[in-house]
């Protein structure tokens, strides 16, 4: 027992939450007895005495489930040994569940993670649904279904959509640029273990008193300022889920400077890099701004601050200006890593090399940029200043023309390609170019003032965001999973399962949201449980399609799991792909390589002959025989 | 194999189990790079600050600011702001000082900056205890309260990492070789930046 908890893991870190949660509340406890506050008054000053241990206990967790264990050692002096590889690589499923610095493991940690809460997330989506199948309220009451849609939108931001690039970029980017790991292996697992306290306190919030949060994932001052408990469950949920994704950005930015393999030029990166390398950008400069905006709510609830209070002096405007000004970039966080995994796939099946493969690259610096200039077009009904309107609609008019310039030379890359449809992954990534393109042309709609003057905050704006969110970054979350499936598990999913899950979802997506375009045209508020009886029938057939959405994603979770467990076994490269990652075995080696490999030329040299991209090791260009690709063991 | 082993710098001939080692692609090392970035981090985290200042200041456009009754100490402050700018000078000593082995410079640099740092923050503590107003006192209060107290943390924070320097410091650590001072180095460029932050911090909220 004292073994136990002597030992870094779960009983550690259970121990540490609770200690550190203790710790917490007596802090809270003392510092209102020096100021000779009233103890336990709780509600009418916003709940320190929960939302210090908050804090606290997920830190105490981390502690003792040994996150910070070696920096400890390191920053006493201690000895410490930096080749140390006890906590690398995984031999049992065990080993999925402590810390762990390999990035293949914390790869798959992370996916796994992150489609637990794009279950959750769905079944609240579900929910939303039933209760909007009908006009009037059947199912949750009106509060209720506040909570729901807010957790909906947070659950899949914060803990899917994006975290889940940051998983499958774990897993690959670091085998793509030939590196051995990532730079800061201990970060990375840090990074990873802070995501799942996140989400739990997304979800946690339902048991506040007051119910979940319910100020819709932007969490708009002043509605969040006074809001219940629950909000304050979101705001340090986003500060653990932000540094989460700070941590990890970073990591990737100081992996691909300074570890690719000798000959991994900038151009001769596979554009997965490129996209993550510009993702990071975004996250390292834009996430402390959802951070400091949540931090002023935060402190607005507990401790009295003005910030958002207009009658204080505060601006409550200035709330959205912040705001949006990280959640504007973050949704290109949710995209340019999608583009990355398109790139791979649509060359990868098509047979051809990317068309315009550096002005692919430069149009992702190109929305990085611009990404940061068009914030307050979310707020053109805001009451912001009237002349910020129009600068605003063109510069996110201008920024279609590098999105634009991605769609062409997908399109440009299947022209006269070999187009093979055998893969899933190569099926979704078709469908995600049409979904999005008619997602991104609904948001140029939306960028020009009158029209958007006109649908905000009507169902035009959900059926917009589900197209981009779900038809593309979604999408393209599914052509990732499937295409690199083989590589992650060393087997092969089940194709005629994949088909289902494809088709069901193309008809879901489109049956669903679609529609939501008429009835947000015609008026039909978001974010309301009730709605006018004449949408009825409408919403009728959207839920019908919501549920054939939802059920083919059980399609999915069953071919994942069962094909892990009992599928034939994978080559090392069942799509010929050129990048490195597809030179080693399925899953790799524990260390990736045995050495480094040598870049030789670009990725997608397909039907280039006698183009090559990478040398592994033993492979030496006087060696004429070809290493085998298929090293089937697990 | 041979010509991948000129490039491995010639160790593919041993049998090795841990990782083969990285190539490193970029004249900046790892750690360095880490804390710039982290750095840039940092500086739109204090964006995000000035930019409620900006609006709380500027949009609001109270009719005095400070407003009527408060005051702000600009000349202690400005004692203060010497203090830590001081200890920018500390910490470069300290780390010219194991550049060129001169392990009593590196201790005396780490321990001057640390308690600079300290008497930096112990001033502002009871700055905020003598100054009269509260974070609760209009939007003013706020931002100030706001802005220096995430100046405050990042000198704490700032602090910690120097303490784990000194007492490696003190432990034998650290060397004139590059990579072996690193850490001293990585904290150093932190606590510059945490000095710069607070010169931009200070004239912002008690000069303009």
């Amino acid at each position: 027992m004292v073994a136990a908890i002597k030992q870094p893991g779960w009983i550690r870190g259970a121990l540490g939450a609770l200690l550190a949660a203790a710790f917490g509340v007596g802090l809270v406890v003392i510092l209102r007895d020096i100021s000779g506050l009233p103890i336990w008054q709780t509600e009418q000053t916003g709940y320190p005495h929960v939302v210090v241990p908050l804090i606290t206990a997920p830190l105490g967790f981390l502690a003792g489930f040994g996150c910070f264990d070696y920096w400890l050692r390191w920053a006493a002096g201690m000895p410490t040994i930096p080749e140390d590889h006890s906590q690398h690589g995984a031999k049992s499923w065990k080993d999925y569940f402590r810390f762990n610095t390999d990035h293949k493991v914390i790869g798959i940690q992370y996916v796994v993670t992150t489609f637990c809460f794009f279950f959750i997330g769905g079944l609240m989506a579900m929910m939303i649904r039933a209760e909007l199948a009908q006009p009037g309220a059947q199912i949750v009451e009106a509060s209720t279904f506040n909570g729901l849609f807010s957790t909906h939108a947070v659950l899949m931001i914060f803990v899917f959509v994006i975290p889940v690039f940051a998983g499958l970029a774990n897993y690959v980017l670091p085998l793509m640029i030939g590196a051995p790991d990532m730079a800061f292996p201990r970060l990375n697992a840090l990074s990873f273990w802070m995501l799942p306290l996140a989400g739990l306190m997304f979800i946690g919030s339902f048991l506040a008193p007051g119910g979940a949060f319910d100020a819709g994932w932007t969490g708009y001052a002043p509605l969040s300022t006074g809001a219940p408990l629950g909000q304050s469950f979101f705001n340090l949920g986003v500060q653990f889920a932000g540094a989460s994704s700070i941590a990890t950005a970073l990591n990737f930015l100081v992996t691909i400077i300074t570890m690719r393999a000798p000959g991994m030029t900038f151009w001769r990166m596979p554009l997965l890099v490129w996209a993550n390398l510009s993702t990071s950008l975004l996250v390292v400069a834009a996430t402390p701004f959802i951070a400091g905006a949540q931090f002023m709510v935060l402190f607005d609830r507990v401790l009295g601050t003005q910030f958002f209070q207009f009658a204080g002096g505060g601006d409550v405007i200035s709330y959205q200006h912040i705001f949006w000004f990280y959640s504007h970039p973050a949704v290109y966080i949710m995209m340019l890593p999608g583009f990355g995994i398109i790139s791979e796939v649509i060359s990868t099946h098509a047979r051809k090399p990317i068309f315009g493969y550096r002005l692919m690259a430069l149009a992702l610096i190109g929305i990085v940029v611009l990404s940061y200039t068009v914030w307050a077009h979310h707020m053109f009904v805001a009451g912001m200043s009237s002349w910020l309107r129009v600068p605003m609609m063109f510069t996110t008019l201008l920024i279609a023309v590098p999105t634009g310039i991605k769609i062409f030379s997908w399109l440009g890359t299947l022209y006269f390609g070999k187009i093979h449809t055998y893969s899933t992954a190569m099926l979704f990534a078709l469908a995600f170019i049409v979904t999005f393109t008619i997602g991104g042309i609904s948001g140029v709609m939306l960028g020009m003032v009158p029209i958007d003057i006109h649908v905000s905050d009507t169902y035009f704006i959900v059926a917009h965001i589900h197209f981009v969110l779900f038809g593309g970054s979604v999408f393209t979350i599914f052509a990732g999973v499937y295409h690199w499936f083989p590589k992650m598990t060393g087997r092969m999913y089940d194709e005629k399962l994949g088909r289902v899950h494809f088709w069901g979802t193309l008809l879901g997506t489109w049956g669903t949201f679609i529609p939501m375009h008429w009835v947000g045209m015609d008026g039909m508020p978001r974010r309301v449980s009730d709605y006018a009886v004449q949408f009825g029938d409408w919403n009728l057939l959207i839920s019908c399609f919501a549920f054939i959405l939802g059920a083919c994603q059980l399609v999915f979770l069953y071919n994942m799991i069962v094909s892990w467990r009992f599928g034939p076994r994978a080559g090392g490269n069942p799509w010929r792909a050129n990048s490195i990652e597809w030179q080693v075995s399925s899953p790799p080696p524990i260390f990736n390589f045995d050495e480094i490999p040598r870049v030789v030329g670009g990725p997608y040299e397909y039907g280039v002959p006698g183009a090559k991209h990478a040398i592994m090791s033993g492979e030496g260009a006087e060696v004429s025989q070809p290493q085998p690709t298929t090293v089937g063991s697990s | 194999m041979e010509s991948a082993t000129v490039a491995m710098g010639g160790h593919a001939h041993e049998e090795h189990h841990g990782p083969p080692e990285a190539h490193q692609s970029s004249r900046i090392d790892r750690q360095t790079l880490g804390i710039f970035l982290f750095i840039v981090s940092e500086i739109m985290l204090f964006g995000a600050f000035f930019a409620s200042y900006f609006f709380l200041r500027v949009v609001v456009d109270p009719p005095t600011w400070p407003p009527e009754p408060f005051e702000l100490p600009v000349a202690i402050a400005g004692v203060n702001t010497a203090i830590l700018v001081s200890s920018s000078f500390t910490i470069h000593y300290a780390l010219e000082s194991i550049r060129r082995n001169n392990r009593t410079g590196l201790k005396l640099g780490l321990v001057l900056t640390w308690l600079l740092g300290a008497t930096f923050l112990f001033i502002q503590i009871n700055e905020y205890v003598n100054i009269g107003f509260s974070a609760r006192d209009l939007g003013f209060g706020s931002i100030f309260y706001g802005l220096t107290g995430l100046h405050g943390a990042h000198v704490f924070i700032g602090l910690l990492l120097l303490s784990f320097a000194t007492i490696r410091a003190f432990r034998g650590h650290f060397g004139p070789e590059e990579k072996d001072h690193l850490g001293v180095e990585v904290p150093g460029i932190y606590w510059h930046f945490v000095d710069v932050m607070w010169i931009i911090v200070y004239t912002a909220v008690y000069i303009l």
